[in-house]
């Protein structure tokens, strides 16, 4: 079997990551053996598989020169740019957790990235097993400037500012450097001195210190690190942001009809077991209403959409219902997560990442209309773009005549000629180039016809 | 110790004793305010914690 490094993998000389046909391995370097060892003999590792803060991983060989481990797989990788205000809260007091562990065992987090947390089986999990490194008494911790600027610059400016900062990653591999994060917040973030200690004053110092490059030799006791941890933890577990959106409780607040509800259920629950379904992306799915119908038959379910707090209600039942097939995540149709960094591979497409799964089956309720009138992408091109989530689409057309379709035509004002084009007729002669049409069920008392399409082979 | 492969910034390192004193006088004030909202009945609401309360070994497989 082909064994291939994983192009995201390369910052830590401790190690890398590669793939060895279906399974996820981790190349151990010697420099790192002292740490591995220790963290295995102590049973830290096992105290951190147990506690379902690390992805569980094995060895499976050792020589002088290297150290393999096998991990447990994470079906779908998730990025901090697609969570929700609430997921990348915990994702931030998962890995507080992480470090106060350490401290309480002698090791520390040596790094605080968030690409260090997938969201997986309905919770946050941190993967990277390389990750720990022995403390040293009364010493500061290494990785706090950047928990700072990867964890509560993006969580603060969302707080103040919305949920679009969440995205900061996307854009700063790195997060925001704390001179600008400093910057932006506004004055009555020095109202709280956790922010006062935590951002202001240390933008300042970085900026008095960044040419130094000294050893520090004052000493921060391990109680005083912990009080630390604690302090943060404490405020980001306190943060809320109080975002009101277009999409917010979408299903008790339009007036979907009953029956044409029940009616798209049943459609979508026998659709599912026709394709024989096992795993499924729910386009614009907001809370995942209608993914839940098929969690008893999915291993795993994306749900996908623009609205973070749509994505958060969703997320919400997820650890309420301790759903561990349903992953929630912030992703916009229109400009989906794309590569970056390095060679553009540090960070997957999100098209790519999907592709990358075969999932039986794509589910697009009550989006096309936005796609089109709202994106103005042409047929054509939706039509393409689900063609690349799988081989089998749900999907619901609004015609002309639905109410959300002749707000959005009105909106167009003077260029509503130019969309003529979308029709019931267009629809499904653009959408029979790369599908073939199954099944077609108009939704009676509605304005809305469900489409259950197959992918042709020729794409 | 192996040398850490990003430069933790030495105004990072200072600032956390300071970041730490700040936390504990934040620390110490909620505590006394939550013990003197407890004497007036007054209970601090409790945050479901995401971790802990979910699975526990029974259900693993």
């Amino acid at each position: 079997m082909e064994s291939k490094r994983i192009t995201s993998s390369f910052r830590d000389p401790s190690g890398f990551v590669f793939t060895d046909g279906d399974a996820v391995k981790r190349a151990v370097n010697p420099i790192y053996f002292p740490q591995y060892d220790a963290l295995t003999q102590s049973g830290f590792y096992t105290t951190l598989f147990e506690k379902k803060y690390l992805i569980p991983h094995r060895e499976i060989s050792r020589s002088e020169a290297q150290i393999i481990l096998q991990a447990e797989k994470i079906p779908f990788v998730n990025y901090p740019y697609e969570w929700s205000f609430l997921q990348y809260k915990h994702a931030a007091l998962l890995t507080l957790k992480i470090q106060k562990l350490c401290l309480e065992n002698n090791f520390t987090l040596k790094d605080a990235s968030a690409f260090n947390i997938i969201f997986h089986q309905g919770k946050p999990i941190f993967i990277d097993s390389l990750s720990f490194d022995f403390y040293e008494d009364n010493t500061p911790w290494k990785a706090y400037r950047q928990f700072i600027t990867h964890f509560l610059g993006p969580l603060v400016l969302s707080r103040y500012y919305g949920s679009d900062h969440l995205k900061m990653l996307a854009s700063d591999i790195d997060g925001m450097t704390l001179k600008k994060l400093a910057a932006i917040l506004p004055l009555k973030s020095f109202l709280s001195p956790t922010l006062v200690a935590n951002i202001h004053l240390l933008a300042r110092y970085e900026g008095k210190y960044s040419a130094s490059k000294q050893a520090v030799k004052n000493r921060l006791s391990k109680i005083a690190q912990v009080k630390l941890l604690d302090s943060l933890y404490d405020f980001i577990n306190g943060l809320k942001s109080d975002e009101n959106t277009e999409w917010d409780h979408y299903y008790s607040q339009i007036n979907y009809n009953e029956e044409s509800y029940l009616v798209k259920k049943e459609f979508t629950r026998q659709w599912f077991a026709d394709i024989d379904g096992r795993t499924l992306i729910d386009i614009g799915g907001n809370d995942g209403t209608f993914s839940r119908e098929l969690t008893d038959k999915a291993e795993l379910i994306i749900v996908a959409d623009v609205d973070a707090n749509a994505v958060a209600q969703n997320y919400k039942q997820v650890l309420k219902n301790k759903e561990k097939n349903i992953i929630p995540i912030v992703a916009d149709v229109l400009n989906p997560a794309g590569a970056y960094g390095f060679n553009n591979q540090e960070r997957f497409s999100f098209i790519d990442r999907v592709a990358e799964l075969k999932l039986s089956g794509c589910l697009a309720l009550a989006v096309i209309h936005h796609i089109t009138l709202s994106g103005n992408i042409p047929f054509d091109l939706s039509a393409r773009f689900f063609s690349r989530m799988a081989p089998n689409l749900l999907i619901e057309f609004p015609t002309r005549n639905d109410s959300w379709v002749t707000f959005l035509l009105e909106s167009k004002r003077d260029f509503k000629d130019h969309f003529d084009f979308y029709n019931e007729a267009e629809f499904e002669r653009s959408y029979s180039v790369y599908f073939e049409i199954e099944r077609k069920l108009p939704i009676r008392s509605s304005e809305r016809i469900l489409y259950s399409m197959k992918r042709r082979n020729n794409n | 110790m192996i040398a850490l492969y990003f430069d933790p910034g030495t105004g990072a390192l200072i600032v956390q004793f300071i970041a730490a004193g700040v936390a504990a006088v934040v620390l110490f004030y909620k505590t006394i305010m939550g013990k003197i909202k407890g004497i007036f009945g007054m209970k601090a609401k409790q945050e479901d914690d995401f971790m802990e309360d979910s699975d526990t070994k029974a259900d693993d497989n």
